[in-house]
């Protein structure tokens, strides 16, 4: 056998050992209660409950931010994420939770956030106009 | 609806749009004329006009980006791109990275670099002109087309970069024909943007991605026109220069990410970074099997796919960056414009162009029949090209997962935590490399001496070894067997090299630029190595830890430190103190003096203040921080604001003090019966009655001869040890007693003299307390890496280590040019 054919042979054996542990190693999009039956870090997306207090008080501990998020089942569940409050979480239209659960409460370890505002799509502030809305949004 | 709108210039808009259309139109042109040039050389009119086109396609290119760029900087806010990418306090060297912040704009200086590249290959690329502008025509012809905006069959192509804001957005306010007026200002760059690396790195980056087309077009070329081995004569510089610039371009986005981006790092395996990377290590593959074919015959058919697919994969990445199908992965991907039909087309016309060009030449192929022997340098050049293109599968693998579910229709999430993920691998393949890249260096192409080699190489693994036990104990990274390995093949890597460059101080000048960017290499990965591994976050919340309600086992403590103006903390070696705020709109500063105290003597061994400043943008989504940091030669530390009082609390206006009769301010009163020489406490120290003025005056007021006028006098001593009087005043006249307050505004504190009560002998006080002022407070990180400069100038190195071997094939290159004159 020519060796050059034997090097091939490794590297797709490698290659395709790789995918396969790649795909071991990804997870899944989850809810609460399927995170409550797992013991894993897990991804789970859901929504700001914006009726809810957010507790952060740097004061007492800036390390400590809670809040309530519902999560695409509509399962509302109380997150504690050890850090400072994300800046524009208020204004976020979709939250995906990087964590565990630990009892009752998702203990996150990173929270990513999809804002509306961001990059400003399509709002257009406007100076005083009698007469017409401040703000005038786009229909999408 | 026709409404005669107001004080809009339509008129650069107009020109602006006709120079795209004329940009693709003299691209495709071009392209379809340098076609028929190559198949139909005898025509020498098909060059005259592909270059015709190409000379036209330079102008519209030109014109565009100078409409673009007057648009903006003389805020033309009736134009979408100016109202959504820039605003009137942006400074002027922003105004540039507000150019390219969109996709229009970057996809302007993606073509801009391609026509550098074409200007150089018509005047320089002889008789390869038409067969590799044909190509980067083609690429222009697809890059112009992004920008059309215009709509065929009912389907929009392109976003153009001049579309009206009425035109792009659909608001009432667009009704008015008065509505430029209303509009204040634009949207502004992304606070995150607003960096000097901004200005620099995207057209790096980009310059790297257009020069990827030349050696794609060498290639392509060599296949088609059946000039199999020549293309890599001419090819080889190009490679070199794309990989170079690209390189160069990657890690000054990691700069960037560091000096401005707040996740505290240099490299996060984001999509977006993993996207730019991909065609940077295929080329590199590439190069080397270039160089390892012009020696020994072997590995044609790899050099040209890796050097193909390496363009394809630039297409790739920006399919992956500019379709939005990242979006919930990362964090700083473009937006969608919608134009991901268009991106997939583009990719599509590339990998099967290639395809064809492969499977249609297979045979005519160069090979040998020879067997690759294992004391040869190429055979081992090879296996590492290969190791690197395994390595872009791992990475192609992890970073397209969204692509895989929006193809298969899947739901699978990215690994949760995607560093120790990517690291994993990568750090296994990077080992190998550098292994590689180490002993190859000792091999001679062909056949080498087996036992010259082992001596050489058996020589620098010892030499390697020392040096690695020395760095390793240095640096501290000898808490994983994986970061002594990899430390380990970074210094042999760099060890071999440094032999083979003192041979080419020698003489042996040929190699010494492969040396040069071995070495840079390998101190790159040891610096990002050291830290990556040995980071540490130096606020640790130890010592002020308060146990919270809700958390009942012991957690660790976090990363974040509170700390309350002027009060010093200790964090590790420092006493850090928060000093105060500066304003230069729009940011804040956020003065943190860092202490370095002499444990035994208590003297202050170095002083220092670190700047983190933050940006409260609402439009762009409240506080964004940027970090503040120290460089030293060994290590930086590093430091971000993550919260502060001011964004939680708006600042009260300094001009409500004029008021200091309303009683609002202040608590409810406490009211005392004191006698002389009593002392009461309040909230911030005590006060002191001292003593009755019987000549107590009132300016206004006379003293009437049945009057009562005396005064109180009071010392308030506060626990800074500040001291205070007042004098509060009580009057009775006619029959009516009255009271003067008087304030001790820095205490906030308000005594009245209210009563005289005879029979107690007793003086009746009241004293109102406004609240303690809060004191301004932050919330910050602080990170200490370590030998993070080897990680720069490893980079610094490695790009000089390109140029000199740019230089060489070029030089080569002319030599060989020279020799068949002097032949002829």
């Amino acid at each position: 056998m020519k060796k050059s054919s034997i090097i091939l042979i490794v590297i797709i054996a490698v290659a395709i050992a790789m995918i396969m542990v790649i795909y071991t190693d990804s997870s899944t999009y989850s809810t609460f209660t399927e995170a409550k039956k797992k013991d894993t870090e897990l991804y789970v997306v859901g929504v700001l409950n914006k009726e809810r207090e957010m507790l952060y008080d740097p004061v007492i501990d800036a390390n400590r931010f809670a809040f309530y998020m519902y999560d695409n089942d509509s399962t509302e569940c109380k997150v504690v994420f050890k850090g400072t409050k994300p800046q524009d979480i208020e204004r976020s239209e979709q939250i995906v939770l990087t964590g565990r659960m630990k009892g009752d409460e998702f203990h996150a370890s990173k929270i990513l956030m999809k804002c509306p505002s961001k990059y400003n799509e399509d709002e257009v502030e406007v100076i005083e106009a009698p007469g017409l809305p401040t703000t005038a949004s786009a229909i999408d | 609806m026709d409404v005669n709108y107001v004080g809009e210039n339509l008129l650069p808009g107009k020109f602006g749009q006709f120079f795209i259309i004329l940009a693709f139109g003299s691209a495709l042109f071009s392209f379809i004329s340098y076609y028929f040039s190559v198949r139909e050389p005898e025509n020498v009119l098909w060059k005259k006009f592909g270059r015709i086109g190409f000379w036209l396609n330079t102008l519209s290119i030109v014109a565009i980006g100078s409409i673009l760029f007057y648009i903006i900087y003389f805020h033309l806010f009736e134009y979408h791109y100016a109202w959504q990418h820039s605003s009137k306090s942006l400074p002027n060297y922003y105004i540039i990275s507000s150019f390219w912040e969109g996709q229009e704009g970057s996809f302007w200086l993606w073509m801009f670099w391609q026509v550098v590249m074409g200007a150089v290959l018509v005047f320089k690329a002889k008789s390869w002109e038409s067969p590799v502008m044909t190509f980067v025509m083609l690429c222009q012809v697809f890059l112009a087309s992004m920008l059309l905006g215009i709509e065929v069959f009912g389907t929009r192509i392109g976003s153009s970069p001049f579309i009206l804001l009425r035109e792009a957005l659909d608001a009432p306010i667009f009704s008015d024909p008065n509505y430029l007026s209303m509009i204040a200002d634009g949207n502004g760059l992304n606070p995150l943007l607003q960096n000097y690396w901004m200005v620099i790195h995207p057209p790096t980056l980009f310059l790297g991605f257009a020069s990827m087309i030349v050696p794609f077009g060498f290639a392509a070329a060599g296949l088609w026109t059946r000039r199999y081995k020549e293309w890599m004569k001419p090819g080889l510089p190009w490679a070199l220069f794309a990989v170079m610039i690209l390189g160069a371009g990657i890690i000054m986005g990691s700069f960037w990410a560091y000096e401005a981006l707040n996740f505290g790092g240099f490299w996060a395996w984001d999509p977006v970074e993993n996207a730019s990377i991909i065609p940077w290590f295929t080329l590199i593959a590439a190069v080397h099997v270039i160089v390892a074919f012009r020696s020994s015959g072997h590995g044609y058919f790899t050099a040209t796919l890796l050097t193909l697919i390496s363009f394809v994969l630039v297409i790739y990445a920006s399919y992956l960056t500019r379709s939005g199908i990242l979006g919930e992965t990362s964090v700083h991907s473009f937006t969608s414009l919608g134009m991901s039909g268009q991106l997939v087309l583009f990719n599509i016309a590339f990998l099967v162009l290639m395809i064809v060009l492969l499977v249609r030449h297979r045979k005519a192929m160069p090979r040998t029949k020879k067997e690759e022997d294992i004391y040869s340098r190429e055979f081992w050049m090879f296996i590492g090209a290969l190791v690197l293109t395994v390595a872009c599968v791992q990475i192609i693998a992890s970073t397209s997962i969204p692509v895989f579910n929006a193809v298969f229709g899947t739901d699978v999430a990215p690994p949760v935590d995607p560093i120790p993920h990517y690291n994993k691998w990568q750090g296994a393949f990077a080992v190998i490399v550098l292994l590689l890249t180490g002993y190859a260096q000792f091999l001679k192409y062909k056949r080498t001496n087996a036992k010259s080699f082992w001596r050489n190489t058996l020589i620098t693994l010892a030499v390697s070894l020392l040096v690695t036990a020395v760095f390793v104990y240095i640096t501290k990274v000898h808490s994983n067997f994986m970061f002594i390995l990899l430390m380990f093949s970074a210094v042999f890597c760099m060890v071999a090299n440094a032999r083979i460059l003192g041979d080419a101080v020698k003489g042996k000048w040929k190699l010494a630029g492969s040396a040069v960017s071995h070495i840079g290499f390998g101190l790159l990965v040891a610096g990002a190595l050291v830290a990556a591994a040995t980071n540490k976050v130096v606020s640790k919340n130890e010592s002020g830890y308060i146990q919270v309600a809700g958390f009942d086992e012991v957690e660790e403590p976090g990363d974040n430190l509170f700390l309350n103006q002027d009060e010093p903390k200790d964090m590790g070696e420092y006493q850090i103190t928060y000093v105060g705020d500066s304003i230069v709109p729009p940011n804040v500063y956020y003065k943190i003096k860092f202490d370095r105290i002499d444990e035994e003597t208590g003297d202050i061994k170095e002083s220092f203040i670190l700047k983190p400043f933050a940006q409260n943008n609402p439009e762009m989504g409240g506080l964004i921080g940027t970090p503040g940091t120290k460089h030293y030669l060994t290590h930086d530390i590093y430091t971000i604001i993550t919260a502060s009082r001011s964004d939680i609390i708006p600042n009260k206006d300094a001009g409500n003090e004029d008021e200091p009769a309303g009683y609002e301010e202040y608590d409810e009163p406490a009211t005392y019966e004191v006698s002389i020489g009593d002392t009461l406490r309040y909230r911030n120290g005590f006060f002191v009655i001292e003593g009755v003025n019987k000549d107590a005056k009132l300016n206004d007021i006379p003293k009437g001869k049945d009057d009562i006028l005396v005064g109180l006098q009071i010392k308030v001593h506060s626990a800074d040890e500040e001291e205070y009087a007042a004098e509060p005043i009580f009057l009775i006249k006619d029959g009516h007693t009255y009271d003067f307050n008087k304030d001790v505004d820095e205490q906030g504190l308000r005594f009245r003299f209210t009563n005289i009560l005879p029979q107690k002998d007793k003086l009746e006080i009241m004293v109102y307390q406004k609240p303690l002022p809060e004191k301004s407070w932050i919330v910050f990180k602080a990170i200490k890496f370590p030998y993070i400069n080897f990680f720069w100038a490893g980079t610094i190195i490695m790009t000089i280590g390109f140029i000199m071997a740019i230089s060489r094939r070029m030089k080569e290159n002319k030599k060989v040019i020279r020799k068949k004159k002097a032949v002829a």
